[in-house]
């Protein structure tokens, strides 16, 4: 919604992070980061109770430590404990998503993140970001995972549930970007030696989506000026239906199983 | 603020669990009269002989959900066993947080530093009012498939996933048949389309019958109620997806379904036959006096009354669809007449004006019941639905 360019946001943010490296938080961060990445890694499939609990330990230190670093109040009592109550939520159900063996839990924290994610959209103001991600992930997209899920092995038992891919690569990049996330969001809040981010103004925030009508506004800017945009969007999603439909019609060699049973025969 | 969302919170509740209840016993009265039984109406003032017209029974019933025994079975997963019920149930108390019970209270009271007037609805200002119901009503299919599967029985699990593909099925028309609505009015939000329609008069029921159509059924399918009650199916599939479950768990799933069926009467209400309005009682505009704003609520009330005692009706008088025939309702026959509809209503939306200028109302409604009767005649004449009880060959 902003007219700033994409490329001009990242440099700033990338100029924002360097600064704020430069101001000596650079050895908190670091704490955080390594021991977020060890607790990750212990939390991760192949692990005992043991493991588990100072996995969890660890990483609920590193949390603490990236929250006392950088969390900056606003000032309103109730936004502040509803923004660290959902934060807190999402972190610790995006954690759990990717630690907990069993595949069903997992969507099911997933969903739990999903809910928290819509929930920092909706105490921002951004009312149809918040309903939206609820209604096409949760409402839509997780419940076919789901459905899979299901159906495949339950109880986290199959050889994939219980090791995880490349964990010394996953568990650093996914705590760095936490990190880098966190760092580059308060930035806009300081009001100290730095200026703020050009993307934030009030006014443009009160005009844009804070405004009062702002799904019209919104339909307007997608129907407007990003009109192409939505066209293509759309076209990509015919497209897939239409192969899948295609593909699901010439399974080759796959007798239909209605036909089979139809005959008598077992399937 | 807080007090007054508060306030508002604790009617909204206390009111709908007392009408659920309630609720269920009218149901029974009705079922009791079409089936030319007598009902419920013994359970009176406990020790005396005094019946109440059975005006007791709904108490009754709640001591005994209560008071029985919290079995659960040994084989189910625990955490998403107590998981589902709570989430249905929160999924249906949370969609009143956008839905208006009434319109506005007259500007003699106020809460200090609340909002002028007093609007009657716990979230008033919310833009999105309207996808936050779906939003929610879109979480109860985690209610169901978690519920079918922690239960860790095949009955259950199978109940779990015919009843998810029904709502995930019936969310698509459900969809379509708002997008008129939304449409004309030019809002998702629903005390600005109760007010388009008492402003101009004309309730979208008789503007959009197809979407009116489309709308009910497919509300009636999300809710479950017996045309479309496949997920439980007591009869011959022994209950669906709450076979495992008893006594409190089983009543959060219960009174969740029975929500559902008040939440989809409210939004017919709402979105068709002009919420709080009626001609030359209740006024149109948000300057009320006491007996205007009481009217309003009256008016609602007495109109989601009637939407509901409809469903029961149809509930105790058709039986229920083979499910392929639930799915070939769903995506050959409401789904097609949902975009007929969504596209009648865009042109009519953008030229009827232009067109028509002053006549534009009339023109709306002639050409919507031309193109509800048109299409649905295409449609019966068209799709085949087998109603024989032959296994199905293609």
């Amino acid at each position: 919604m902003n007219d700033t360019p994409a490329s001009d946001a990242a440099v700033s943010a990338v100029e924002a992070t360097a600064q704020t490296f430069d101001r000596g938080d650079v050895g908190w961060i670091a704490v955080a980061v390594v021991t977020g990445t060890l607790g990750l890694w212990l939390l991760l499939p192949p692990s005992g109770a043991k493991r588990r609990l100072s996995g969890m330990v660890l990483m609920i230190a590193a949390l603490a430590v990236l929250g006392a670093a950088r969390l900056i109040p606003v000032g309103d009592w109730g936004y502040d404990a509803m923004y660290a109550v959902l934060s807190g939520l999402t972190v610790v159900a995006a954690v759990s998503t990717v630690t907990f063996r069993n595949p069903v839990y997992c969507a099911i924290w997933f969903a739990l993140t999903l809910l928290g994610i819509a929930g920092l959209f909706l105490i921002d103001g951004a009312q149809f970001l918040g309903v939206a991600i609820v209604v096409v992930y949760a409402g839509a997209i997780l419940v076919m995972f789901l459905f899979v899920l299901m159906l495949a092995n339950p109880s986290g038992r199959a050889a994939y549930d219980r090791l995880s891919w490349e964990p010394w690569i996953a568990a650093p990049v996914g705590v760095l970007l936490v990190a880098i996330v966190t760092l580059t969001y308060h930035q806009a809040f300081d009001t100290g030696d730095t200026a703020p981010l050009p993307s934030a103004s009030t006014e443009a925030l009160a005009d844009g989506v804070l405004a009062n009508q702002h799904v019209a506004r919104l339909g307007n800017q997608l129907f407007g000026r990003y009109l192409v945009d939505v066209e293509v969007a759309g076209v990509l999603l015919l497209v897939a239906l239409v192969a899948a439909s295609a593909i699901v019609a010439a399974a080759p060699g796959e007798p239909n199983n209605s036909k089979r049973a139809a005959r008598g025969e077992r399937p | 603020m807080l007090l007054e969302a508060l306030i508002k919170i604790a009617i909204l509740i206390g009111g709908l669990m007392t009408a659920a209840a309630y609720l269920v016993l009218v149901e029974r009265w009705m079922a009791a009269w079409i089936q030319g039984r007598i009902g419920p109406n013994r359970v009176g003032v406990p020790l005396t002989r005094i019946r109440l017209f059975g005006l007791g029974q709904p108490i009754a019933d709640g001591l005994k959900f209560i008071l029985k025994e919290e079995y659960v079975p040994a084989h189910v997963d625990k955490w998403l066993y107590y998981l589902a019920p709570m989430a249905i149930l929160t999924a249906a108390l949370a969609a009143f947080a956008v839905i208006p019970f009434g319109s506005v209270l007259p500007p003699d009271v106020s809460f200090p530093g609340g909002e002028e007037p007093i609007q009657l609805v716990v979230a008033p200002g919310i833009d999105v009012g309207m996808l936050y119901v779906f939003a929610l009503s879109s979480m109860a299919i985690y209610g169901v498939t978690l519920g079918g599967w922690a239960s860790n029985n095949k009955y259950s699990f199978l109940g779990g996933l015919r009843s998810s593909a029904q709502l995930i099925a019936y969310e698509i028309p459900l969809g379509l048949g708002i997008l008129g609505v939304v449409l004309m009015t030019g809002s998702l939000r629903l005390e600005e389309i109760i007010g388009a329609q008492a402003q101009s008069g004309l309730w979208f029921a008789f503007s959009q019958p197809l979407g009116l159509l489309v709308f009910s059924v497919a509300a009636c399918a999300e809710a479950g109620r017996l045309p479309f009650d496949l997920p439980e199916a007591e009869q011959e599939l022994v209950g669906g997806y709450h076979t495992e479950y008893a006594g409190m768990k089983l009543m959060m799933y219960l009174v969740g379904e029975f929500l559902h069926m008040i939440t989809a009467a409210f939004l017919i209400v709402i979105l068709f036959f002009g919420g709080w309005h009626l001609w030359g009682v209740t006024g149109s505009s948000n300057d009320v006096n006491w007996f205007q704003a009481i009217a309003r609520i009256l008016v609602l009330v007495t109109k989601i009354l009637l939407v509901v005692l409809l469903f029961m009706l149809v509930r105790w008088s058709w039986p229920r669809f083979r499910f392929d025939q639930l799915m070939a309702l769903a995506w050959k026959v409401m789904l097609p007449l949902g975009l007929v509809h969504l596209f009648t209503m865009a042109v009519l939306s953008e030229y009827a004006e232009r067109w028509a200028g002053g006549a534009a109302p009339w023109v709306i409604v002639g050409v919507g019941w031309l193109v509800a009767v048109a299409a649905c005649l295409v449609a019966g004449t068209l799709t085949a639905v087998s109603t024989g009880n032959q296994a199905i060959r293609e």
